[in-house]
């Protein structure tokens, strides 16, 4: 699917992290991200997906390795440059603040002196919370905040949402929901788009996944390639089966776990 | 919120009203434009001095308390709570107590002033870690300074000489009887400072509140974001307890006060909360000098009689925001 002529928006190249010398988090990890890819990031509870997110926003910085944004080294970038470029939303986002939701998708034009192209009304529009602008986000659903904050990074105007587990925390409809409005994004405005998930069926959706096991890539690709028995089974020491239906869909089975 | 523009110009002209009423009212009713001697005196050399420090002041607690809730994330916080102003006031009871006046009537504001930069820098220092202030730390190193030099402060308040100990109480719940046209420039600039850094990082400020990774996220660098507007406190909580010791109530419920009205935007709460705080302050004054006449109640008490009574009642009738 990717060639080398395809631009990328991000890479990562041979890149290391650890807090202290005795424990990497990440070792020597490889990854490109291109344009309008929608890109599902897969492994165990502490295998690195946060920490991956995280190096290619810039919160965290790499012991080695590059990480480049747009062909250029990331630390070289402009805080407020950056931030037009790419957008991060941590997991957790049931935080008490005072803002309203116009006010917290507002937020999304601080990198700007001049007013980007998407107006917080439309923003507010794409993500169908027009209605509830002057709510408090304590009012609001899982579901809706989440929609909040994906409206405050089209403001923001980046082409790259790195996303920490959206789907935490949010039942069926809404994890359809948000899916399809990020879906749509990638479709309509060709934002790409990074998230780590857990729902290996959700994962069939993207349209690259790449499964990471203790810091390092276990696998990478589409779907169908990288979401075999065999390396789930790697990624997460658990036996399941693929089942592939006639239509050319996929989706999970536990097989005799329980 | 409705008929913002309007909350706005309402809480802007607020201090300037008070500021007129309090050049005006008093033990002795002068006419603003009247051409007695005695009262012109009166006029400009006590009582627009004395009123700018209370604005001066009011303002800058009222700025610091609405900066240091959002970095520390607690709406607990007010400009005392990080212990710059128990140095202030441990250096400058100390300045009273032994009797200093090396620099005349500028030695009490200046040791004052050096007490709570010292004091800010070693909280500063105790709160750093990996290069960076961390909110927890910072609130918890100003805590146990507090409580150090407090206990320092008693200790030696309890071996002090009678009037020497007078002196220091009075000074130590906010006296603005001292206030001179000399020291109102040194006080301008450093709330000046203080103002003008905490309204430029007011954006900073509101990413802040969201936590790290989003003010990262949003192009800031919140290491940097929150160290500059720890300075904007230190600055502001300095520059007021030297002015006239420590005054409570303005820098932990103005800013709640004002949420109520114009939400928590901090490009607003900053300048509102110093505006109003100014008032609050210049309206005890007033209060301060009317009810026991001749005697002077402190400010501080004042506004805080005044004040709280005034915010419990906001809380009973509106939605609690928090920081």
């Amino acid at each position: 699917m990717s060639s080398v002529s395809e631009p990328k928006i991000l890479e990562l190249r041979r890149v290391s992290f650890s807090y202290s010398k005795q424990r990497s988090l990440i070792r020597e990890l490889s990854l490109s991200v291109g344009e309008g890819e929608f890109i599902g990031l897969l492994g165990a509870n502490g295998s690195g997906k946060s920490t991956i997110l995280k190096l290619g926003s810039g919160i965290l910085k790499s012991s080695s390795g590059d990480i480049l944004l747009w062909s250029k080294p990331l630390p070289d970038y402009h805080n407020r440059d950056r931030a037009k470029l790419i957008s991060y939303l941590p997991q957790t986002l049931d935080i008490a603040v005072p803002f309203t939701i116009r006010e917290l998708v507002g937020m999304g034009l601080y990198p700007y002196d001049i007013p980007p192209a998407m107006s917080v009304d439309s923003a507010l529009e794409v993500v169908g919370l027009q209605d509830k602008s002057t709510a408090y986000l304590t009012d609001l659903s899982g579901g809706e905040k989440r929609r909040t904050f994906i409206a405050m990074t089209l403001v923001q105007g980046a082409g790259l949402l790195m996303l920490d587990e959206p789907l935490a925390n949010l039942d069926i409809k809404y994890q359809i929901e948000l899916v399809r409005l990020l879906k749509t994004l990638r479709d309509e405005k060709n934002i790409s788009i990074v998230m780590a998930l857990h729902d290996i069926n959700m994962a069939l959706q993207f349209t690259k996944v790449i499964l990471v096991k203790d810091g390092a890539m276990l696998g990478i690709g589409t779907p169908e390639d990288v979401l075999t028995d065999t390396l789930i089974r790697d990624a997460f020491d658990v036996q399941v089966n693929i089942m592939r239906q006639t239509d050319g869909s996929s989706y999970i089975h536990y097989g005799d776990n329980f | 919120m409705k008929n913002m523009p309007l909350r706005i110009a309402v809480i802007a002209s607020i201090p300037a009203l008070v500021f007129v009423v309090s050049l005006v009212a008093g033990p002795h009713m002068i006419s603003p434009f009247t051409n007695d001697l005695v009262s012109r005196e009166i006029l400009f050399s006590i009582r627009a001095p004395r009123s700018i420090v209370a604005l001066l002041m009011g303002m800058a607690l009222g700025a610091s308390g609405a900066v240091l809730q959002g970095i520390l994330k607690n709406p607990l916080a007010d400009p005392y709570i990080l212990g710059i102003s128990s140095g202030a006031s441990l250096a400058a009871a100390l300045g009273i107590m032994a009797g200093a006046a090396f620099l005349g009537t500028f030695t009490i504001p200046l040791l004052a002033f050096i007490g709570a930069l010292i004091t800010g820098g070693i909280v500063g220092i105790m709160g750093w870690k990996r290069g960076g202030l961390w909110p927890e730390r910072l609130l918890l190193a100003g805590v146990g300074l507090s409580f150090l030099f407090s206990a320092l402060l008693m200790l030696f308040m309890s071996i002090s000489s009678d009037e020497g100990l007078r002196k220091a109480m009075l000074w130590i719940f906010g006296d603005l009887s001292m206030s001179e046209w000399a020291k109102i420039p040194y006080g301008a600039i450093f709330v000046g400072i203080g103002v003008t850094i905490s309204l430029f990082r007011a954006k900073a400020l509101n990413a802040l509140i969201l936590g790290d990774e989003f003010a990262h996220s949003l192009g800031f660098s919140p290491h940097r974001e929150r160290f500059l507007l720890f300075v904007s406190v230190g600055l502001l909580t300095a520059a007021s307890v030297s002015l006239g010791g420590m005054i409570g109530f303005i820098g932990l419920l103005v800013p709640h006060i004002i949420r109520f009205f114009i939400g928590s935007d901090s490009r607003l709460l900053i300048p509102c909360s110093a505006l109003i705080g100014g008032a609050l302050l210049c309206v005890a004054d007033i209060i301060s000098k009317a009810v026991l006449p001749p005697m002077e109640l402190p400010a501080g008490i004042v506004t805080a009689i005044i004040g709280s009574p005034y915010f419990l009642y906001l809380l009973r009738r509106k939605n609690v925001l928090s920081i």
